[in-house]
């Protein structure tokens, strides 16, 4: 038997099932919490961080990932305060800053309220949301691929960087990795990195309806589970 | 450190996944580094995916996956060998012998590391070659030390 | 040895063994520790044992191997009692002084006493130097009575006597919880969490395996207390674990040693191996119903296993990843099952609190911070070691009194405590007290202990640079915040220190920080932050400097120094140009010798070898 519980999130009293992550409640009830590494149907581990909230506990709140927190009875959420909005865009505007030659990425980064980038930029081809890794590990079991090395290091490989006969070349990791599609106006050239700004911040409309969802589009071949067509 | 073969180090351990970490370590300790070969041995004698030994083997510092120099050069980093001057040791050995950090010289003498704090804090900044403890070093005795070293590969030969 | 299948054994063993030692007359104990090691202690031992057999003395005179006496600034370090007479820097050549004279016929060789560097005095024994004087050492004391690699001793002296009293003196599990929440004592590994809470949220988490770990991974640059306790003393520690496990209702626990110990490795695996002989660990311990064993596990050279869910993985056989702290690993750690993950000092305060009660620990130290703390004084400073004092005792005791205060009659600028995650804290505030809460809102930490001085030849800027370059080293990448703003943070750091600085980056910084610490995943990356942040709140004129006026006023950046030979000290001897690796210096024989600053690349090799003084920093 499913034990149900009730969580308040943004003032939306919330039933969910315990065992769920606040992220998955939030976006089943049409709370959109942007997020990265996320993937629907694979396990959270945390490492985009885009999906942070505040959790209120005893009159403190404390900011934390929604995807590796679990509801509880009486938990009060809130996604959308100028604390996070602001730690969201600084979160955003690191990843675009290593990785701009995205469709998904720079969409994130102007969802997430990012005008300007104050580091110069890199060009990345990964940012290491692990969600290649998750698909081969959980799903297909396969293990060809995984993280490799520590902080600076670390990147995604096969062992000893030679493609394994047990990896099936099911293609899944190419099919769910944000860094597939340039930016509208194609690849950038190097120095001359912008956010072109022309897919809208769905997130600003929040400003004007409050605790009402907005649709996030992550761009295509890249999209937020909940809408799967 | 006896060398072991990996028959040896893998007794009693065999199809114990938990047991990855402290099998590196007897490997590494014994041949000096860890190889491409080895890993798969271990892969199968615990039971733990490829993927999984490559991994943790990357990820520690403990462990090597190239052979190293015959001389291992360890400067200390720690907060209060810096303090005394532990980066000009570093930029001294890597200057003079010409190779990064965690690398080895072409005719395979020496390779430079670094370490995170040994734990002599008092007496630094220290130096260890080859297990032994150098302490109070500077830029001067830190050459001193190599040049002696090389010579001494040299009389051998 | 025959299995102990009693505590009546066990006190038996005890006497007997007390009773073996009442022939020894005299007792030389020499620092075996790694620090005394690296200046060659072991030659030292071998040269006394073979002068006491030659001299026929062996059997009357005991000879033991002690673990750190925390002086290691000056090893190799000797004690004799009768007498408690002090000698330091013994060479292997002495040992036939040493025993002729002193050990036969009581007389003190001076030239082997210790002199203050204050007064210039000689001082005979080790009680009265100011250096051990001022301290409280409970836990680091015990150190000089025993040989860690033996058992005997560690039961001579009073060992095991803690869990007798746990297993058998009416106290029940609960009790033994009790007394450690009424001493106050609080994790001594950083953390600062009450240890009694810890224990007791563990006692009640459901499941009936749990676990309990000692974490000696001990990364924090510059501390090195776990490593003379593990060393010096290992039984200490796997009786405080003993204790817990029996309160909490763990069957089985694992010391984490760092792989850069070996000697603690070796020493504990030893520990532990004559424990089981005794039948102290496995099934049954001492005829109770409490059975415990414990295994050591060593880590692979990662600072961030110093944090418990990595440290717990480690031991799982994976990487050292931290995971979401959501659920608490005294609930959900080792394996899934509940677990209690204390530091070495921490185990090691245990027995004594049982045997002399949680009044008697609660009697020293602050209103929120009880007991007494190990401290790794080291830096730029006169006396450097370890040293134990009772929390609540001001900086500036530990640095004057205690340390002896600046070397080269520099002037002492800063304290950095806390390691990584704790801060630097300006000379105006060394009268704080060494108390976790007090030196938390001041924006530092008391952290693992380590207290690294500095003086005004260290950069507040450099200092903040080291530290993020040392967790860019070390953090498990996994993260957004960590891997990715530290980065960022170095890279506007070193902006900075090589005179590319911009007036709006010191915003930058401190924005990229409370974004960091707010958002990482696991303590390595929240805390990160931190030496920036103290150091800008504390030192930002030096920030400043290196900003709008390219100068790095401690003579550390080399991008804005300039090394420079002073005409008026340089005799022209060539010593300089002959280390000079890169040829940068000409001059002739007793000329003023000249640097190019084009070729010079501020190695320091000329300034560390001129003999006049005559190379400085502008």
């Amino acid at each position: 038997m499913l034990q149900q519980v009730n969580v308040n999130i943004d003032g939306a009293i919330i039933r969910a099932t315990r065992g769920t992550s606040v992220l998955d409640a939030a976006v089943e009830y049409g709370i959109c919490i942007p997020h990265l590494c996320h993937v629907p149907y694979l396990s959270d581990i945390g490492a985009c961080r885009l999906c942070v909230v505040e959790h209120v506990v005893n009159g403190r709140s404390n900011v934390t990932a929604s995807c590796t927190l679990n509801v509880e009875e009486g938990m009060v959420i809130r996604t959308n305060t100028d604390r996070i909005r602001k730690l969201r865009r600084n979160l955003a505007e690191l990843l675009v800053a290593q990785a701009p030659n995205s469709r998904a990425i720079q969409d994130i980064a102007v969802r997430c309220g990012v005008r300007q980038v104050r580091y110069s930029f890199r060009n990345d081809d990964c940012v290491l949301c692990g969600r290649c890794v998750q698909m081969c590990t959980e799903v297909w079991k396969a293990r060809a691929i995984g993280f490799v090395g520590r902080g600076k290091e670390r990147h995604v490989d096969y062992p000893f960087s030679v493609r394994p006969d047990f990896c099936k070349q099911c293609g899944s990791c190419v099919q769910l990795c944000p860094m597939t599609i340039p930016p509208c106006d194609g690849p950038m050239k190097p120095g001359e990195e912008y956010l072109c700004l022309k897919c809208e911040s769905q997130l600003m409309l929040a400003d004007e309806t409050p605790d009402h969802c907005v649709w996030c589009k992550l761009g295509e071949g890249f999209a937020c589970g909940r809408y799967v067509q | 450190m006896p060398s072991q073969t990996l028959e040896q180090i893998l007794e009693g351990r065999r199809s114990q996944p938990h047991q990855l970490i402290e099998v590196l370590q007897d490997v590494q300790a014994s041949h000096g580094y860890i190889s491409e070969e080895a890993m798969q041995v271990v892969s199968q004698g615990l039971g733990v995916p490829i993927m999984e030994v490559y991994r943790v083997a990357s990820f520690y510092t403990a462990f090597r996956l190239k052979p190293s120099g015959k001389n291992v050069l360890t400067m200390c980093m720690g907060t209060a060998c810096h303090v005394r001057g532990a980066r000009l040791l570093l930029d001294q050995a890597t200057g003079q012998l010409g190779v990064g950090p965690r690398e080895v010289t072409p005719d395979g003498l020496f390779s430079v590391d670094h370490v995170n704090c040994l734990g002599a804090c008092a007496l630094g900044p220290i130096v260890t070659e080859n297990g032994t403890y150098h302490h109070h070093m500077t830029p001067g005795k830190l050459r001193k030390l190599i040049n002696t070293l090389s010579l001494q590969k040299a009389e051998v030969q | 040895m025959p299995r102990l299948n009693s505590f009546r054994e066990l006190e038996h063993l005890r006497e007997s063994l007390r009773g073996q030692r009442h022939v020894i007359t005299t007792t030389v104990m020499v620092c075996g520790g790694t620090g005394c090691q690296a200046s060659q202690s072991r030659a030292v031992i071998d040269a006394v044992k073979d002068e006491l057999s030659t001299q026929g003395l062996s059997q009357s005179v005991r000879l033991c191997i002690t673990g750190c006496h925390g002086f290691c600034e000056q090893g190799p370090v000797m004690i004799i009692e009768p007498g408690n007479i002090f000698y330091c820097h013994v060479s292997p050549g002495d040992a036939f002084e040493i025993v002729s004279q002193t050990v036969v016929r009581g007389e003190v060789i001076e030239r082997l006493l210790y002199t203050d560097p204050v007064s210039g005095e000689k001082i005979q024994t080790e009680s009265e130097i100011p250096f051990y004087h001022s301290q409280d050492r409970q836990v680091l004391s015990q150190n000089l009575m025993v040989d860690p690699c033996s058992i005997e001793d560690y039961i001579a002296v009073g060992g095991y006597s803690a869990l007798t009293k746990a297993l058998y003196n009416n106290m029940a599990p609960e009790d033994i919880i009790g007394e450690i929440k009424s001493s106050g004592l609080r994790g001594r590994g950083g953390g600062g969490f009450p240890t009694g809470r810890k224990w007791s949220e563990c006692r009640e988490a459901p499941g009936d395996e749990k676990y309990v770990i000692c974490n000696a991974d001990e990364g924090d640059p510059g501390a090195y207390m776990d490593r003379c306790v593990l060393e010096g003393n290992p039984h200490l520690v796997l009786e405080g674990m003993m204790i817990g496990a029996w309160a909490i209702g763990a069957g089985k626990g694992y010391v984490y040693v760092r792989n850069e110990y070996p000697l603690a490795v070796e020493h504990s695996r030893l520990a532990v191996e004559q424990a089981r002989e005794l039948g102290l660990l496995g099934d049954n311990i001492l005829g109770s119903p409490f059975s415990f064993d414990v295994d050591i596990a060593r880590g692979g050279g990662a600072f961030v296993c110093g944090e418990s869910t990595a440290l717990m993985a480690s031991i799982e056989g994976k990487v050292g990843e931290p995971r979401a702290k959501d659920v608490h690993t005294v609930v959900d750690g080792l394996y899934h099952k509940p677990t209690t993950l204390n530091n070495v000092e921490t185990w090691a305060n245990v027995p004594s609190i049982i045997l002399n009660g949680s009044s008697w620990f609660a009697a020293k130290g602050s209103e929120g911070s009880k007991g007494t703390k190990i401290l790794a004084l080291t830096g730029r400073i006169k006396n450097t070691g370890l040293v134990e004092v009772a929390m609540g005792t001001p900086i500036s005791t530990v640095i004057f009194d205690i340390g002896g205060g600046a070397i080269d009659g520099n002037k002492i600028k800063a304290v950095q405590t806390g390691g990584p995650s704790g801060g630097c804290l300006p000379l105006d505030k060394f009268d704080l007290p060494v108390d976790f809460d007090v030196l938390y809102e001041a924006g530092s930490m008391v952290g693992s202990g380590g207290m690294v001085v500095m003086d005004e030849s260290s950069c507040m800027v450099d200092v903040a640079k080291y530290f993020l370059t040392f967790l860019q080293d070390e953090s498990c990448g996994k993260c957004l915040p960590c891997r990715v703003g530290i980065d960022r943070m170095l890279e506007v750091i070193t902006d900075i220190t090589e005179g590319r600085g911009r007036p709006e980056q010191i915003d930058l910084l401190e924005e990229l920080a409370e974004t960091v610490s707010q958002t990482a995943l696991c303590g390595l990356g929240k805390t990160a932050p931190n030496p920036v942040l103290s150091t800008l709140r504390y030192f930002r004129s030096e920030y400043e400097a290196h900003i709008s006026e390219k100068k790095c006023p401690a003579g550390v950046c080399k991008a804005l120094i300039t090394y420079w030979i002073d005409p008026d000290k340089c005799p022209g001897c060539g010593v300089c140009i002959q280390g000079c690796a890169h040829q940068a210096i000409t001059g002739g024989k007793q000329q003023v010798h000249v640097i190019d600053n084009q070729l010079c690349q501020k190695c320091g090799i000329c300034r560390s070898e001129c003999k006049f003084d005559a190379i400085q920093i502008i």
